[in-house]
């Protein structure tokens, strides 16, 4: 089997309700290598349940998660962290009362030697123009900072996929275009998959893209094809913002 | 069924009641500040067992008819809250994770009224027990009851019943209940959050207070009888759930009641225990309670 | 201050509390006063490390120290073990006890974890009332022989001697850990504990070897404790005792080395020097969890040490990081 059309994460069929609410009816979705998959939709289309379900965080009721071709249902998110399968959430956390540097440390600590923990360290630092900021303790830094801080924690970790959730929540226009060009960089060094609801971004990055509107998936491919299909003008694109 | 058992039965049931709608208003009054203002007063059994004993002063040595006293207490109460709120309880209203602060910090008023009352009334006495309120004794068939503790039923009822309408007809009642619900909704409502909370923690208190002096007009008190009274508290709060006043009724009753009929075969300490464990089993299950919104 | 200065500060200590006992001999009182702030040291850095660096308060504390020191009683008068052998056993069954009493922490948030923790306090205050099998109830058990070294009984001096390297034990074991990666794994749960399980933390693994680590101390803590007063009840184990250790650890500053330590050296003394009015010690504790909650959350040694750049940037971190902690 050629390796790389194994995709990274694979939902077959999950369902999902909370108390008699179904919050995820039946949904498949594939990331596949060196493709940027984005999962668009309005509030309360299950978007976070199914990034919930893929991280660990919830179990579904019926049907199975996949990363790297071995099922994963049911597992902690660390035991997928130590996979290689880790996640951003909506929003920012960083370990407030530590240095950038003691984050990285703790973000690390999986890593066996202390000669692996800071190989990378100062490249990554620098290309997220943390640098400077080694030695700021984390919840004095800005919102733009703490975002790229929560992308260098995950890349002590060696992720093969990240799933972000909604990356680029709370910043300006300006941060919103300087992350843009970051996560574009980022492709190169781990597979993404991204959740947001603000089409600019949506069709900056993703080479495909999933729409999930009540719990369902409704659309499935790129994005200049899903933005035409009605079902998703109809019952989406008419409350969102471009 | 023999009449013995008719007479324990009903005197069980007398007891459950009046333990029951006491709890609850003590428990409704540490639910309102902690729903309200997420203040969890460790020292409500401190405070009410020190409303007791502010009327046993008035009563013992000037000499006030109880209910005098009683009224006169309950405005020293709202005096006292209203200054406890002003130097202390303010400081934290901004505080994220202010609820185990708070709790912690109660747990230290605990300490500094009961070392006050080991200094003074500890040393006096070991029992303390109010006169009469009321004279004489009602017959319910063959049950005699004090007319005292017919009037502790009546207005622990009465009190349970306005909290709960004033909560939900009256306007700082809605204010408290938005409050309670969700803080910044109610604040761009127009709602001012902070007189919100003064209200509540002045209101839980004067409550709990009004508890305190009920139990007194029935029973005979000793001091341990504080410490008791606030794990039954919150007990009843965690159990019925924080904020809700119908489920503090429900709760105290079955607590009370449960007290009541405990106390005939074993140690009250055994109806403690039970206690307890509702509220570990609750926590552990259903942390919002029985009874949430 | 700086680490160089730190560690000479620290010899400077270890020194002065070794060659203490023998400076006090000639007045028991004080001498039993070290003996007590030496005790309450080792059991501030368990509570330390659960409540300063993993950032949960267990109330319960005095309760876990309580099992070892009426176990430790129970092997070595009915069983006729040696105190050096019943001591680890009967603070490993604590610690068994206080992983499981610390379960609660999994799925209980802040507030509802501590009044989960009075409650299993308050219970476990009742059970060594009311099943005297064990305790011997309200009454306590008195005449507990000190411990044998080298085939003499151990008194005097030599008894705080031994509790001395105890507690440097204690603070050094303490000191170890948290500059192990466990250590940051703790502080990683204190934090935040959705990030650091999304950074590949165990943080279940990682409470409950936080509180088997805690309740070693608070095991040993209780057994040096019945030995050395000679006499336990359930009073000593309750509700009040636990709020004094985390005192102790608050006043001090938590989530610190030194912090303990400082607090254990001004609180440790006070009920024994203000003996002749025990409801002062009552108020002055009271006050003083007011004043730390109020006026001094990092503490003594965090107000001091570590300025208001931490402790701003603390502040803005717990108000981003705030759960709805009602539910």
């Amino acid at each position: 089997m050629n390796l790389d059309a194994v995709p990274l994460l694979t939902t077959r069929s999950i369902c999902k309700s909370f108390g008699g609410v179904k919050a995820l009816k039946d949904v498949s979705v594939e990331v596949r290598r060196a493709e940027v998959l984005g999962i668009i939709g309005p509030n309360g289309s299950g978007k976070t349940s199914l990034v919930n379900l893929m991280s660990g965080h919830l179990r579904p009721d019926t049907g199975e998660v996949q990363f790297l071709g071995k099922v994963t249902t049911g597992l902690k998110p660390h035991a997928l962290a130590e996979r290689g399968l880790t996640r951003t959430y909506q929003a920012v956390r960083v370990f407030g009362s530590l240095t950038v540097d003691q984050c990285l440390d703790t973000a690390s600590l999986m890593r066996l030697s202390h000669g692996d923990r800071l190989v990378d360290r100062q490249e990554i630092l620098e290309w997220l123009e943390l640098d400077l900021l080694k030695k700021k303790v984390s919840a004095s830094l800005t919102l733009f900072e703490q975002r790229r801080l929560e992308l260098a924690m995950r890349l002590m970790l060696k992720p093969k996929l990240m799933l972000l959730d909604e990356p680029v929540g709370g910043l300006s226009s300006q941060e919103v275009a300087r992350m843009i060009v970051v996560l574009r960089q980022l492709r190169s060094r781990c597979g993404i998959l991204i959740i947001e609801h603000t089409m600019h971004v949506i069709r900056e990055l993703a080479d495909r893209v999933v729409v999930l509107i009540a719990g369902e998936k409704v659309a499935d491919g790129a994005p200049s094809a899903v933005l035409q299909d009605s079902r998703v003008i109809d019952e989406y694109l008419g409350s969102a913002h471009a | 069924m023999s009449d013995a058992t008719i007479l324990v039965l009903v005197s069980m049931l007398i007891t459950g009641v009046l333990l029951g709608l006491v709890f609850a208003l003590v428990a409704a009054g540490v639910s309102i500040m902690y729903g309200c203002i997420w203040l969890p007063n460790a020292s409500n059994g401190q405070v009410f067992v020190l409303a007791g004993l502010l009327a046993w002063s008035l009563t013992n040595s000037l000499g006030w008819s109880v209910l005098a006293a009683s009224l006169a207490v309950l405005a020293a109460g709202g005096v006292m809250a209203w200054m406890l709120e002003f130097t202390l309880i303010r400081r934290l209203y901004e505080a994220p994770n202010r609820n185990i602060d708070y709790f912690v910090m109660t747990l230290g008023l605990t300490q500094i009224i009961s070392g006050v009352f080991s200094v003074t009334y500890a040393r006096y006495n070991d029992q303390y027990e109010l006169p009469k309120t009321i004279e004489g004794v009602t017959f319910l068939g063959p049950m005699p009851i004090t007319n005292t503790r017919l009037f502790v039923i009546a207005v622990a009822a009465l009190a349970i019943a306005a909290l709960f309408a004033g909560l939900r007809y009256h306007q700082m009642g809605r204010a408290l209940r938005a409050v309670f619900q969700n803080r910044d909704a109610a604040a761009l409502r127009g709602v001012d959050v902070k007189s919100v909370y003064r209200f509540a923690f002045i209101l839980g208190t004067v409550v709990t207070m009004l508890g305190g002096l009920l139990y007194a007009m029935a029973y005979s008190f000793d001091l341990t009888l504080a410490w008791t009274m606030s794990v039954t508290a919150f007990a009843i709060m965690i159990v019925g759930g924080p904020g809700s006043i119908f489920g503090a009724l429900v709760v105290g009753l079955v607590f009370g009641l449960t007290q009541a009929g405990v106390s005939v075969v074993a140690s009250p300490t055994m109806a403690t225990f039970a206690y307890l464990g509702a509220m570990l089993l609750i926590l552990l299950i259903k942390p919002s309670g029985v009874f949430n919104r | 201050m700086t680490k160089a200065h730190s560690n000479i500060l620290g010899g400077i200590v270890c020194c002065s509390l070794v060659a203490l006992p023998f400076a006090l001999q000639s007045n028991k009182f004080l001498a039993f006063i070290l003996g007590m702030v030496l005790i309450n040291m080792i059991w501030a850095c368990g509570m330390n490390v659960l409540y300063g660096f993993v950032g949960l308060m267990p109330l319960m504390y005095a309760g876990i120290a309580g099992i070892a020191a009426y176990g430790m009683i129970h092997l070595t008068r009915a069983e006729g073990w040696s105190f050096w052998v019943a001591m680890p056993v009967a603070s490993l069954c604590a610690a068994i006890v206080g992983v499981l009493l610390g379960l609660p922490s999994l799925r209980l948030k802040g507030f509802y974890f501590t009044l989960c923790s009075l409650v299993i306090q308050t219970a476990m205050t009742l059970v060594f009332s009311y099943f005297p099998k064990y305790t011997n109830g309200d009454t306590g058990i008195n005449q507990i022989s000190p411990p044998t070294l080298n085939g003499k009984e151990l008194n005097g001096a030599m008894f705080e001697v031994v509790l001395v390297l105890f507690a440097l034990a204690a603070v050094g074991s303490v000191a170890f850990i948290m500059s192990r990666p466990l250590g940051k794994r703790f502080i990683a749960v204190r934090e935040d504990e959705v990030l650091a399980e999304a950074v590949g933390i165990d943080v279940v693994r990682t409470k409950v070897l936080a509180f088997f680590l805690v309740s070693l101390y608070a095991g040993v803590g209780g057994c040096l404790y019945a030995v050395y007063v000679g006499f336990v009840s359930p009073r000593a184990f309750d509700i009040l005792s636990s709020l004094a250790i985390w005192l102790i650890v608050a006043f001090g500053g938590r989530g610190s080395i030194a912090g303990p330590i400082v607090g254990t050296l001004v609180l440790a003394p006070l009920p024994y020097l203000l003996q002749e009015v025990p409801w002062a010690k009552d108020i002055i504790l009271g006050v003083l969890i007011v004043g730390v909650i109020l006026w001094f959350p990092g503490g003594i040694y965090g107000s001091l040490f570590k300025g208001r750049g931490v402790r701003a940037a603390v502040r803005k971190g717990d108000a981003d990081r705030m759960v709805d902690q009602r539910v």
